[in-house]
Protein backbone atom coordinates (compact mmCIF):
# COMPACT_ATOMS: atom_id res chain seq x y z
CA UNK A 1 0.00 0.00 0.00
CA UNK A 2 1.29 3.53 -0.71
CA UNK A 3 2.19 5.98 2.12
CA UNK A 4 0.70 9.40 1.65
CA UNK A 5 0.93 12.73 4.05
CA UNK A 6 -2.01 14.93 3.58
CA UNK A 7 -1.80 18.60 3.43
CA UNK A 8 -4.45 21.30 3.87
CA UNK A 9 -4.40 25.14 4.21
CA UNK A 10 -7.59 26.95 5.75
CA UNK A 11 -8.33 30.27 4.93
CA UNK A 12 -7.80 32.84 8.00
CA UNK A 13 -11.55 32.81 9.97
CA UNK A 14 -12.98 30.15 7.92
CA UNK A 15 -15.18 27.51 9.87
CA UNK A 16 -13.64 25.22 11.56
CA UNK A 17 -16.26 22.29 11.11
CA UNK A 18 -16.05 22.94 7.54
CA UNK A 19 -12.25 22.51 7.37
CA UNK A 20 -12.62 19.49 9.34
CA UNK A 21 -15.00 17.94 7.28
CA UNK A 22 -13.02 19.06 4.40
CA UNK A 23 -10.04 16.95 5.84
CA UNK A 24 -12.30 13.98 6.67
CA UNK A 25 -13.90 13.91 2.87
CA UNK A 26 -9.76 13.81 2.31
CA UNK A 27 -9.10 10.63 4.04
CA UNK A 28 -11.69 9.40 2.86
CA UNK A 29 -10.39 10.04 -1.04
CA UNK A 30 -7.23 9.26 -0.04
CA UNK A 31 -8.54 5.90 1.15
CA UNK A 32 -10.75 4.93 -1.56
CA UNK A 33 -7.06 5.57 -3.91
CA UNK A 34 -5.51 3.39 -2.11
CA UNK A 35 -3.13 5.41 0.08
CA UNK A 36 -2.18 4.54 3.73
CA UNK A 37 -1.84 7.91 5.66
CA UNK A 38 0.77 8.28 7.85
CA UNK A 39 0.80 12.13 8.71
CA UNK A 40 -1.44 15.11 8.07
CA UNK A 41 -0.50 18.76 8.07
CA UNK A 42 -2.46 22.21 8.15
CA UNK A 43 -1.91 25.29 8.17
CA UNK A 44 -3.82 28.53 8.43
CA UNK A 45 -2.83 31.65 6.18
CA UNK A 46 -3.67 33.27 2.88
CA UNK A 47 -2.47 31.60 -0.21
CA UNK A 48 1.55 31.51 -0.66
CA UNK A 49 2.33 32.36 -4.76
CA UNK A 50 5.16 30.01 -4.56
CA UNK A 51 4.29 26.91 -2.26
CA UNK A 52 1.05 27.81 -0.93
CA UNK A 53 1.87 27.07 2.31
CA UNK A 54 4.35 29.40 4.03
CA UNK A 55 7.94 28.87 3.21
CA UNK A 56 8.72 27.30 7.19
CA UNK A 57 5.80 24.81 6.71
CA UNK A 58 6.82 23.48 3.19
CA UNK A 59 10.76 23.01 5.28
CA UNK A 60 8.83 21.61 8.04
CA UNK A 61 6.93 18.98 5.59
CA UNK A 62 9.99 18.55 4.30
CA UNK A 63 11.80 17.16 7.23
CA UNK A 64 8.71 14.96 7.88
CA UNK A 65 8.85 13.86 3.94
CA UNK A 66 13.11 12.93 5.30
CA UNK A 67 11.57 10.79 8.32
CA UNK A 68 8.70 8.99 7.13
CA UNK A 69 9.48 8.07 3.69
CA UNK A 70 6.26 8.77 1.91
CA UNK A 71 5.19 8.02 -1.93
CA UNK A 72 3.47 11.34 -2.31
CA UNK A 73 2.08 14.52 -0.69
CA UNK A 74 -1.44 15.51 -1.18
CA UNK A 75 -3.16 18.88 -0.79
CA UNK A 76 -6.62 19.34 -0.62
CA UNK A 77 -5.91 22.73 -2.44
CA UNK A 78 -5.72 23.19 -6.01
CA UNK A 79 -2.60 23.85 -6.65
CA UNK A 80 -0.57 25.65 -9.66
CA UNK A 81 2.39 23.98 -11.56
CA UNK A 82 4.96 25.79 -10.35
CA UNK A 83 3.58 25.62 -6.48
CA UNK A 84 3.90 21.74 -7.18
CA UNK A 85 7.07 21.78 -8.66
CA UNK A 86 8.45 24.29 -6.19
CA UNK A 87 6.95 21.84 -3.23
CA UNK A 88 8.01 18.69 -5.10
CA UNK A 89 11.79 20.09 -5.46
CA UNK A 90 11.86 21.24 -1.81
CA UNK A 91 10.71 17.91 -0.25
CA UNK A 92 11.91 16.15 -2.42
CA UNK A 93 8.46 13.60 -3.22
CA UNK A 94 5.56 13.98 -5.56
CA UNK A 95 3.32 16.15 -4.70
CA UNK A 96 -0.89 15.56 -6.10
CA UNK A 97 -3.65 17.71 -4.87
CA UNK A 98 -7.30 16.78 -4.66
CA UNK A 99 -8.34 16.82 -8.21
CA UNK A 100 -5.30 14.71 -9.44
CA UNK A 101 -6.08 12.60 -6.71
CA UNK A 102 -9.98 12.01 -7.78
CA UNK A 103 -8.51 11.15 -11.43
CA UNK A 104 -6.37 8.84 -9.93
CA UNK A 105 -9.47 7.34 -8.38
CA UNK A 106 -10.87 7.25 -11.24
CA UNK A 107 -8.37 6.14 -13.26
CA UNK A 108 -7.64 2.99 -11.38
CA UNK A 109 -11.48 2.23 -11.59
CA UNK A 110 -12.12 2.16 -15.10
CA UNK A 111 -12.63 -1.01 -16.91
CA UNK A 112 -14.57 -0.24 -19.73
CA UNK A 113 -13.47 1.24 -22.74
CA UNK A 114 -15.66 4.35 -22.60
CA UNK A 115 -14.61 4.85 -19.16
CA UNK A 116 -10.73 4.38 -19.86
CA UNK A 117 -11.60 7.22 -22.81
CA UNK A 118 -13.80 9.64 -20.49
CA UNK A 119 -10.65 9.34 -17.43
CA UNK A 120 -8.00 10.09 -20.18
CA UNK A 121 -9.85 12.93 -21.62
CA UNK A 122 -10.43 14.40 -18.02
CA UNK A 123 -6.63 14.09 -17.39
CA UNK A 124 -5.53 15.67 -20.72
CA UNK A 125 -8.16 18.69 -19.58
CA UNK A 126 -6.26 18.90 -16.36
CA UNK A 127 -2.97 18.74 -18.22
CA UNK A 128 -3.81 20.88 -21.35
CA UNK A 129 -3.42 24.60 -19.37
CA UNK A 130 -0.59 23.34 -17.11
CA UNK A 131 1.60 21.89 -20.97
CA UNK A 132 3.79 25.16 -21.28
CA UNK A 133 4.88 25.47 -17.68
CA UNK A 134 5.90 22.00 -17.18
CA UNK A 135 7.93 21.78 -20.37
CA UNK A 136 8.97 24.96 -19.69
CA UNK A 137 10.71 23.54 -16.15
CA UNK A 138 11.29 20.23 -17.49
CA UNK A 139 13.60 21.91 -19.67
CA UNK A 140 14.76 25.29 -17.73
CA UNK A 141 18.44 23.76 -17.35
CA UNK A 142 19.07 23.38 -21.44
CA UNK A 143 17.94 26.57 -22.94
CA UNK A 144 19.44 25.48 -26.09
CA UNK A 145 19.70 28.77 -28.30
CA UNK A 146 18.04 30.46 -31.49
CA UNK A 147 14.48 28.43 -32.00
CA UNK A 148 15.34 26.19 -29.24
CA UNK A 149 12.38 25.97 -26.77
CA UNK A 150 9.24 27.45 -28.02
CA UNK A 151 9.04 24.35 -30.50
CA UNK A 152 8.99 22.33 -27.20
CA UNK A 153 6.37 24.01 -25.86
CA UNK A 154 4.16 23.92 -28.55
CA UNK A 155 4.48 20.90 -29.50
CA UNK A 156 3.19 19.19 -26.45
CA UNK A 157 0.68 21.18 -25.48
CA UNK A 158 -0.28 20.87 -29.58
CA UNK A 159 -0.12 16.79 -29.28
CA UNK A 160 -2.30 16.95 -25.77
CA UNK A 161 -5.11 19.23 -28.08
CA UNK A 162 -4.48 16.45 -31.00
CA UNK A 163 -5.18 13.54 -28.47
CA UNK A 164 -7.96 15.28 -26.87
CA UNK A 165 -9.78 15.84 -30.18
CA UNK A 166 -9.45 12.08 -31.33
CA UNK A 167 -11.04 11.01 -27.88
CA UNK A 168 -13.62 13.32 -27.82
CA UNK A 169 -14.28 12.24 -31.80
CA UNK A 170 -14.53 8.52 -30.06
CA UNK A 171 -16.96 9.68 -26.96
CA UNK A 172 -19.08 10.88 -29.37
CA UNK A 173 -19.56 7.93 -31.04
CA UNK A 174 -20.32 5.95 -28.02
CA UNK A 175 -22.67 8.83 -26.79
CA UNK A 176 -24.77 8.64 -29.53
CA UNK A 177 -25.18 4.77 -29.23
CA UNK A 178 -26.27 5.33 -25.93
CA UNK A 179 -28.92 8.16 -27.06
CA UNK A 180 -30.27 5.97 -29.24
CA UNK A 181 -30.40 2.87 -26.67
CA UNK A 182 -32.01 5.74 -24.46
CA UNK A 183 -34.78 6.59 -26.73
CA UNK A 184 -35.18 2.87 -27.68
CA UNK A 185 -36.08 2.45 -24.19
CA UNK A 186 -38.32 5.09 -24.20
CA UNK A 187 -40.25 3.86 -27.00
CA UNK A 188 -40.23 0.75 -25.92
CA UNK A 189 -42.57 1.79 -22.53
CA UNK A 190 -40.06 1.81 -20.08
CA UNK A 191 -39.51 5.32 -17.70
CA UNK A 192 -36.36 5.95 -16.62
CA UNK A 193 -35.27 6.17 -13.34
CA UNK A 194 -32.12 7.34 -11.66
CA UNK A 195 -30.32 7.26 -8.18
CA UNK A 196 -28.47 10.45 -7.73
CA UNK A 197 -26.72 11.73 -4.44
CA UNK A 198 -23.55 12.58 -2.79
CA UNK A 199 -20.40 9.87 -3.05
CA UNK A 200 -21.00 7.22 -0.41
CA UNK A 201 -24.55 7.83 0.37
CA UNK A 202 -25.42 4.14 0.09
CA UNK A 203 -26.84 4.47 -4.22
CA UNK A 204 -25.48 1.37 -5.06
CA UNK A 205 -26.61 -0.41 -1.70
CA UNK A 206 -29.97 1.56 -2.68
CA UNK A 207 -29.95 -0.35 -6.18
CA UNK A 208 -28.70 -3.96 -5.36
CA UNK A 209 -31.76 -4.26 -3.25
CA UNK A 210 -34.13 -2.58 -4.92
CA UNK A 211 -33.29 -4.93 -8.03
CA UNK A 212 -31.83 -7.55 -6.63
CA UNK A 213 -28.33 -7.30 -8.40
CA UNK A 214 -25.00 -7.79 -6.73
CA UNK A 215 -23.61 -4.46 -7.78
CA UNK A 216 -20.25 -3.61 -6.00
CA UNK A 217 -21.15 -1.72 -2.61
CA UNK A 218 -18.53 -0.46 -0.35
CA UNK A 219 -18.17 2.07 2.23
CA UNK A 220 -15.83 3.75 -0.07
CA UNK A 221 -15.77 6.82 -1.80
CA UNK A 222 -16.58 6.95 -6.16
CA UNK A 223 -17.19 2.79 -5.62
CA UNK A 224 -19.37 3.59 -8.58
CA UNK A 225 -18.19 4.93 -11.65
CA UNK A 226 -20.39 3.53 -14.12
CA UNK A 227 -24.00 3.54 -14.84
CA UNK A 228 -25.70 0.08 -14.13
CA UNK A 229 -28.99 -0.35 -15.28
CA UNK A 230 -31.53 -2.57 -14.93
CA UNK A 231 -34.89 -3.24 -14.52
CA UNK A 232 -37.71 -3.11 -11.43
CA UNK A 233 -41.51 -3.68 -11.46
CA UNK A 234 -43.11 -0.74 -9.62
CA UNK A 235 -47.38 -1.74 -9.42
CA UNK A 236 -47.25 -3.26 -12.93
CA UNK A 237 -45.19 -0.99 -14.53
CA UNK A 238 -41.62 -1.87 -15.55
CA UNK A 239 -39.27 1.30 -14.96
CA UNK A 240 -35.26 0.65 -15.60
CA UNK A 241 -33.52 2.26 -12.62
CA UNK A 242 -29.85 3.17 -13.75
CA UNK A 243 -27.19 3.24 -10.52
CA UNK A 244 -24.76 6.47 -10.54
CA UNK A 245 -21.12 7.80 -10.22
CA UNK A 246 -22.01 10.28 -7.09
CA UNK A 247 -21.53 14.15 -6.78
CA UNK A 248 -18.70 15.44 -4.74
CA UNK A 249 -17.76 18.95 -3.19
CA UNK A 250 -15.61 21.15 -5.79
CA UNK A 251 -15.80 18.62 -8.10
CA UNK A 252 -14.15 20.96 -11.18
CA UNK A 253 -16.27 21.84 -13.95
CA UNK A 254 -14.22 20.03 -16.87
CA UNK A 255 -14.71 17.11 -15.11
CA UNK A 256 -18.17 17.05 -14.87
CA UNK A 257 -18.10 18.08 -18.44
CA UNK A 258 -15.73 15.28 -19.09
CA UNK A 259 -18.06 13.03 -17.14
CA UNK A 260 -21.37 13.88 -18.73
CA UNK A 261 -22.33 10.77 -20.54
CA UNK A 262 -22.37 9.00 -17.06
CA UNK A 263 -24.67 12.37 -15.53
CA UNK A 264 -26.76 12.27 -18.43
CA UNK A 265 -28.24 9.18 -17.18
CA UNK A 266 -29.87 11.61 -14.15
CA UNK A 267 -30.42 14.27 -16.83
CA UNK A 268 -32.16 12.31 -18.96
CA UNK A 269 -34.56 10.37 -16.33
CA UNK A 270 -38.41 10.54 -16.10
CA UNK A 271 -37.92 10.16 -12.45
CA UNK A 272 -34.63 10.87 -9.91
CA UNK A 273 -34.03 9.45 -6.86
CA UNK A 274 -31.69 11.30 -4.41
CA UNK A 275 -30.33 9.32 -2.21
CA UNK A 276 -29.24 11.24 1.29
CA UNK A 277 -27.69 9.11 3.99
CA UNK A 278 -29.61 10.33 6.95
CA UNK A 279 -27.11 8.96 9.74
CA UNK A 280 -24.85 11.78 9.04
CA UNK A 281 -25.53 14.84 10.87
CA UNK A 282 -27.79 17.93 10.25
CA UNK A 283 -25.45 20.43 8.54
CA UNK A 284 -23.44 17.66 6.85
CA UNK A 285 -26.82 16.54 5.12
CA UNK A 286 -27.30 20.13 4.26
CA UNK A 287 -24.55 20.62 2.88
CA UNK A 288 -24.79 17.48 0.37
CA UNK A 289 -28.00 18.61 -0.66
CA UNK A 290 -26.25 22.04 -1.57
CA UNK A 291 -23.68 20.09 -3.66
CA UNK A 292 -26.69 18.01 -5.36
CA UNK A 293 -28.42 20.93 -5.65
CA UNK A 294 -26.30 23.13 -7.23
CA UNK A 295 -24.73 20.34 -9.74
CA UNK A 296 -28.25 19.14 -10.75
CA UNK A 297 -29.03 22.93 -11.38
CA UNK A 298 -26.70 23.15 -14.37
CA UNK A 299 -28.43 20.44 -16.43
CA UNK A 300 -31.49 19.16 -15.10
CA UNK A 301 -34.52 20.40 -16.92
CA UNK A 302 -38.29 19.23 -15.73
CA UNK A 303 -37.49 16.18 -14.27
CA UNK A 304 -39.36 14.59 -10.89
CA UNK A 305 -36.99 14.31 -7.86
CA UNK A 306 -37.68 11.71 -5.00
CA UNK A 307 -35.49 12.35 -1.73
CA UNK A 308 -34.69 8.78 -0.47
CA UNK A 309 -33.82 9.34 3.08
CA UNK A 310 -31.08 5.96 3.47
CA UNK A 311 -29.67 4.59 6.27
CA UNK A 312 -32.35 5.29 8.63
CA UNK A 313 -31.62 2.19 10.76
CA UNK A 314 -29.02 3.88 12.06
CA UNK A 315 -31.08 6.52 13.86
CA UNK A 316 -34.15 7.20 16.19
CA UNK A 317 -37.50 8.34 14.43
CA UNK A 318 -37.27 11.36 16.41
CA UNK A 319 -33.76 12.27 15.23
CA UNK A 320 -34.85 11.39 11.46
CA UNK A 321 -38.21 13.08 12.14
CA UNK A 322 -36.15 16.95 13.47
CA UNK A 323 -33.50 15.83 10.29
CA UNK A 324 -36.36 15.58 7.29
CA UNK A 325 -38.50 18.48 8.91
CA UNK A 326 -35.44 20.66 8.83
CA UNK A 327 -34.47 19.86 5.05
CA UNK A 328 -37.84 20.15 3.51
CA UNK A 329 -36.57 22.67 1.53
CA UNK A 330 -33.54 21.07 -0.23
CA UNK A 331 -35.66 17.50 -0.67
CA UNK A 332 -38.99 16.89 -3.01
CA UNK A 333 -40.97 14.10 -2.39
CA UNK A 334 -39.25 12.20 1.14
CA UNK A 335 -39.07 9.28 1.92
CA UNK A 336 -37.06 7.01 4.19
CA UNK A 337 -36.05 3.79 3.11
CA UNK A 338 -33.25 1.62 4.99
CA UNK A 339 -31.50 -0.32 2.29
CA UNK A 340 -29.96 -3.18 4.19
CA UNK A 341 -33.61 -3.95 6.09
CA UNK A 342 -36.04 -3.23 2.90
CA UNK A 343 -37.94 -0.83 4.84
CA UNK A 344 -39.96 1.91 3.21
CA UNK A 345 -39.11 0.34 -0.48
CA UNK A 346 -43.11 -0.15 -1.08
CA UNK A 347 -43.55 3.55 0.14
CA UNK A 348 -40.76 4.55 -2.08
CA UNK A 349 -42.27 2.68 -5.01
CA UNK A 350 -45.00 4.47 -4.61
CA UNK A 351 -43.86 7.50 -4.85
CA UNK A 352 -41.92 6.59 -7.52
CA UNK A 353 -45.11 5.42 -9.35
CA UNK A 354 -47.39 8.75 -8.82
CA UNK A 355 -44.85 10.57 -10.58
CA UNK A 356 -44.16 8.93 -13.68
CA UNK A 357 -45.81 10.03 -16.83
CA UNK A 358 -49.16 9.24 -16.81
CA UNK A 359 -50.68 6.01 -18.67
CA UNK A 360 -54.17 5.88 -20.02
CA UNK A 361 -56.60 3.21 -19.52
CA UNK A 362 -59.03 1.98 -21.79
CA UNK A 363 -61.45 -0.73 -22.62
CA UNK A 364 -61.36 -2.68 -26.03
CA UNK A 365 -62.97 -4.92 -27.75
CA UNK A 366 -60.87 -7.36 -30.18
CA UNK A 367 -62.57 -10.59 -32.24
CA UNK A 368 -61.90 -14.14 -31.13
CA UNK A 369 -58.94 -14.89 -33.79
CA UNK A 370 -55.67 -15.79 -34.42
CA UNK A 371 -54.65 -12.39 -35.33
CA UNK A 372 -56.78 -11.36 -32.04
CA UNK A 373 -55.24 -13.40 -30.00
CA UNK A 374 -51.68 -11.83 -30.69
CA UNK A 375 -52.71 -7.96 -30.02
CA UNK A 376 -53.67 -9.51 -26.84
CA UNK A 377 -50.77 -10.99 -26.17
CA UNK A 378 -48.95 -7.86 -27.30
CA UNK A 379 -51.12 -5.89 -24.94
CA UNK A 380 -49.67 -7.65 -22.01
CA UNK A 381 -46.37 -7.10 -23.02
CA UNK A 382 -46.94 -3.62 -23.29
CA UNK A 383 -49.29 -2.36 -21.20
CA UNK A 384 -51.19 -2.81 -17.46
CA UNK A 385 -53.99 -5.78 -17.89
CA UNK A 386 -56.48 -4.84 -15.52
CA UNK A 387 -59.30 -7.14 -16.89
CA UNK A 388 -59.66 -9.49 -19.66
CA UNK A 389 -63.10 -10.95 -20.10
CA UNK A 390 -63.43 -14.19 -23.58
CA UNK A 391 -67.18 -14.21 -24.89
CA UNK A 392 -68.03 -13.91 -28.64
CA UNK A 393 -65.36 -10.92 -28.77
CA UNK A 394 -62.74 -10.31 -26.00
CA UNK A 395 -63.01 -7.11 -23.48
CA UNK A 396 -60.11 -6.47 -22.19
CA UNK A 397 -59.56 -3.47 -19.64
CA UNK A 398 -55.73 -2.24 -19.68
CA UNK A 399 -53.80 0.72 -19.21
CA UNK A 400 -50.70 1.80 -21.12
CA UNK A 401 -49.30 4.87 -22.69
CA UNK A 402 -50.12 7.07 -25.80
CA UNK A 403 -48.74 5.12 -27.88
CA UNK A 404 -49.96 1.96 -27.27
CA UNK A 405 -53.45 2.77 -26.77
CA UNK A 406 -53.57 4.41 -30.51
CA UNK A 407 -51.56 1.56 -32.32
CA UNK A 408 -53.96 -0.99 -30.63
CA UNK A 409 -57.28 0.71 -31.41
CA UNK A 410 -56.09 0.87 -34.90
CA UNK A 411 -55.08 -3.11 -34.99
CA UNK A 412 -58.61 -3.77 -33.55
CA UNK A 413 -60.02 -1.57 -35.98
CA UNK A 414 -58.70 -3.69 -38.45
CA UNK A 415 -59.30 -7.07 -37.08
CA UNK A 416 -63.37 -6.24 -36.65
CA UNK B 1 -44.93 24.81 0.65
CA UNK B 2 -42.52 28.14 1.24
CA UNK B 3 -42.73 31.98 0.58
CA UNK B 4 -40.02 33.43 -0.79
CA UNK B 5 -38.68 36.52 -2.55
CA UNK B 6 -36.35 36.23 -5.14
CA UNK B 7 -34.23 39.30 -5.67
CA UNK B 8 -32.37 40.28 -8.75
CA UNK B 9 -30.46 43.40 -9.41
CA UNK B 10 -29.50 44.28 -13.05
CA UNK B 11 -27.18 47.04 -14.18
CA UNK B 12 -24.14 47.23 -11.29
CA UNK B 13 -21.56 48.32 -14.47
CA UNK B 14 -21.16 51.76 -15.47
CA UNK B 15 -22.82 53.56 -18.28
CA UNK B 16 -22.13 57.11 -20.09
CA UNK B 17 -23.26 58.95 -17.15
CA UNK B 18 -23.45 56.84 -14.20
CA UNK B 19 -24.98 53.85 -13.18
CA UNK B 20 -28.47 52.41 -13.72
CA UNK B 21 -29.82 49.59 -11.61
CA UNK B 22 -32.69 48.19 -12.11
CA UNK B 23 -33.96 45.53 -9.03
CA UNK B 24 -36.52 43.11 -9.79
CA UNK B 25 -38.27 41.23 -6.79
CA UNK B 26 -40.34 38.01 -7.06
CA UNK B 27 -43.20 36.83 -4.46
CA UNK B 28 -43.24 33.36 -5.15
CA UNK B 29 -44.83 29.86 -2.95
CA UNK B 30 -42.15 27.31 -3.57
CA UNK B 31 -41.34 23.41 -2.92
CA UNK B 32 -38.08 22.02 -3.01
CA UNK B 33 -37.70 21.29 -6.53
CA UNK B 34 -40.27 23.82 -8.36
CA UNK B 35 -42.23 26.57 -8.12
CA UNK B 36 -46.02 26.50 -7.36
CA UNK B 37 -47.20 30.22 -7.67
CA UNK B 38 -45.84 33.18 -8.65
CA UNK B 39 -47.73 35.89 -6.28
CA UNK B 40 -46.54 39.17 -7.24
CA UNK B 41 -43.34 40.67 -8.93
CA UNK B 42 -42.12 44.26 -8.17
CA UNK B 43 -39.55 45.99 -10.39
CA UNK B 44 -37.67 49.38 -9.53
CA UNK B 45 -35.03 51.50 -10.83
CA UNK B 46 -32.24 52.79 -9.14
CA UNK B 47 -29.43 55.81 -10.46
CA UNK B 48 -26.36 56.72 -8.81
CA UNK B 49 -23.11 58.50 -9.41
CA UNK B 50 -20.63 56.07 -7.89
CA UNK B 51 -20.43 51.90 -7.77
CA UNK B 52 -22.84 50.43 -5.49
CA UNK B 53 -21.30 49.51 -2.06
CA UNK B 54 -23.01 45.99 -0.20
CA UNK B 55 -25.17 49.13 2.18
CA UNK B 56 -26.39 50.62 -1.48
CA UNK B 57 -27.24 47.07 -2.36
CA UNK B 58 -29.32 46.06 0.82
CA UNK B 59 -31.15 49.31 0.55
CA UNK B 60 -31.93 49.06 -3.09
CA UNK B 61 -33.02 45.20 -2.47
CA UNK B 62 -35.04 46.45 0.61
CA UNK B 63 -36.59 49.52 -1.18
CA UNK B 64 -37.88 47.20 -3.39
CA UNK B 65 -39.46 44.43 -1.64
CA UNK B 66 -40.83 46.57 0.26
CA UNK B 67 -43.33 47.08 -2.29
CA UNK B 68 -44.89 43.78 -2.14
CA UNK B 69 -48.05 42.72 -0.21
CA UNK B 70 -46.79 39.29 0.21
CA UNK B 71 -43.84 38.28 2.80
CA UNK B 72 -41.46 35.76 2.64
CA UNK B 73 -37.72 35.27 3.17
CA UNK B 74 -35.22 36.91 0.82
CA UNK B 75 -33.31 34.93 -1.53
CA UNK B 76 -30.61 36.10 -3.32
CA UNK B 77 -27.18 35.12 -5.03
CA UNK B 78 -24.35 35.55 -2.86
CA UNK B 79 -22.55 37.52 -5.64
CA UNK B 80 -24.98 40.43 -5.22
CA UNK B 81 -23.35 40.92 -1.36
CA UNK B 82 -20.15 40.57 -3.02
CA UNK B 83 -20.00 36.93 -1.87
CA UNK B 84 -20.15 37.91 1.93
CA UNK B 85 -21.14 35.67 4.44
CA UNK B 86 -24.28 35.12 4.70
CA UNK B 87 -25.11 36.20 8.63
CA UNK B 88 -23.54 39.37 8.26
CA UNK B 89 -25.39 40.76 5.54
CA UNK B 90 -28.55 39.09 7.10
CA UNK B 91 -27.90 41.36 10.01
CA UNK B 92 -28.13 44.14 7.72
CA UNK B 93 -31.76 43.62 7.16
CA UNK B 94 -34.76 43.64 8.89
CA UNK B 95 -36.24 40.49 7.29
CA UNK B 96 -34.79 37.15 7.21
CA UNK B 97 -32.57 37.02 3.93
CA UNK B 98 -30.31 33.68 2.55
CA UNK B 99 -28.60 33.03 -0.26
CA UNK B 100 -30.16 30.57 -3.15
CA UNK B 101 -29.94 26.58 -2.32
CA UNK B 102 -32.52 24.41 -3.35
CA UNK B 103 -33.34 24.13 -7.20
CA UNK B 104 -37.01 26.47 -7.27
CA UNK B 105 -35.04 29.19 -5.55
CA UNK B 106 -32.61 29.23 -8.39
CA UNK B 107 -35.53 28.95 -10.76
CA UNK B 108 -36.99 31.99 -8.75
CA UNK B 109 -33.84 33.80 -9.04
CA UNK B 110 -33.34 33.56 -12.42
CA UNK B 111 -37.02 34.53 -13.33
CA UNK B 112 -36.29 37.94 -10.77
CA UNK B 113 -33.12 37.78 -13.48
CA UNK B 114 -34.75 37.63 -16.70
CA UNK B 115 -37.36 40.80 -15.58
CA UNK B 116 -35.21 42.86 -14.33
CA UNK B 117 -32.54 42.50 -17.26
CA UNK B 118 -35.61 42.89 -20.22
CA UNK B 119 -37.13 45.79 -17.85
CA UNK B 120 -33.22 47.64 -17.63
CA UNK B 121 -32.84 47.13 -21.73
CA UNK B 122 -36.12 48.75 -22.33
CA UNK B 123 -35.24 51.93 -20.02
CA UNK B 124 -32.01 52.08 -21.44
CA UNK B 125 -34.22 52.47 -24.89
CA UNK B 126 -36.82 54.45 -23.58
CA UNK B 127 -34.13 56.86 -22.38
CA UNK B 128 -31.77 56.93 -25.06
CA UNK B 129 -28.82 55.48 -22.86
CA UNK B 130 -26.10 53.23 -24.60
Amino acid sequence: MMRAILVKRNDPRSDDDRNELQMNELRELAGAAGYNIIAEMTQMRHPDRKYHLGRGKVEELSQIVTDLKPDKIIFHNPLSTMQIYNISETCRCETIDKFQLILEIFATRATTHRSKLQVELARLEYELPRARAVVSILKKDERPGFMGLGGYEDSYAQDIKNRMARIKNELETIQKDNESLRAHRHSRGFSLAALAGYTNAGKSTLFNALVDENVESKDMLFTTLLPTTRSLKVKGRDILVTDTVGFIEDLPHWMVDAFKSTLDEIFLADVVLLVVDSSEQMELIRKKLLVCHETMWDQLQEVAIVTVFNKIDLITDDELQEKMATLAYLAPHSVTVSAKTGFGFEKLKEQIQSLLPEWKRIKLSIPQSEEGMALVAWIYDEGLVHSINYTNTISIDFEARDKVINKAISLANGLS
Amino acid sequence: MFDIIAVDISGRHKTNDGYLMVCAAVAASVTADHIEKVNQIVVRSFRDSSAPDVQDVVKIVEETVSELKFSGTIVTEAGDFYNKPQWLIDSMFSCDLKYQESLSERRCIEIAHHVSLSSRKLLLKELDIR
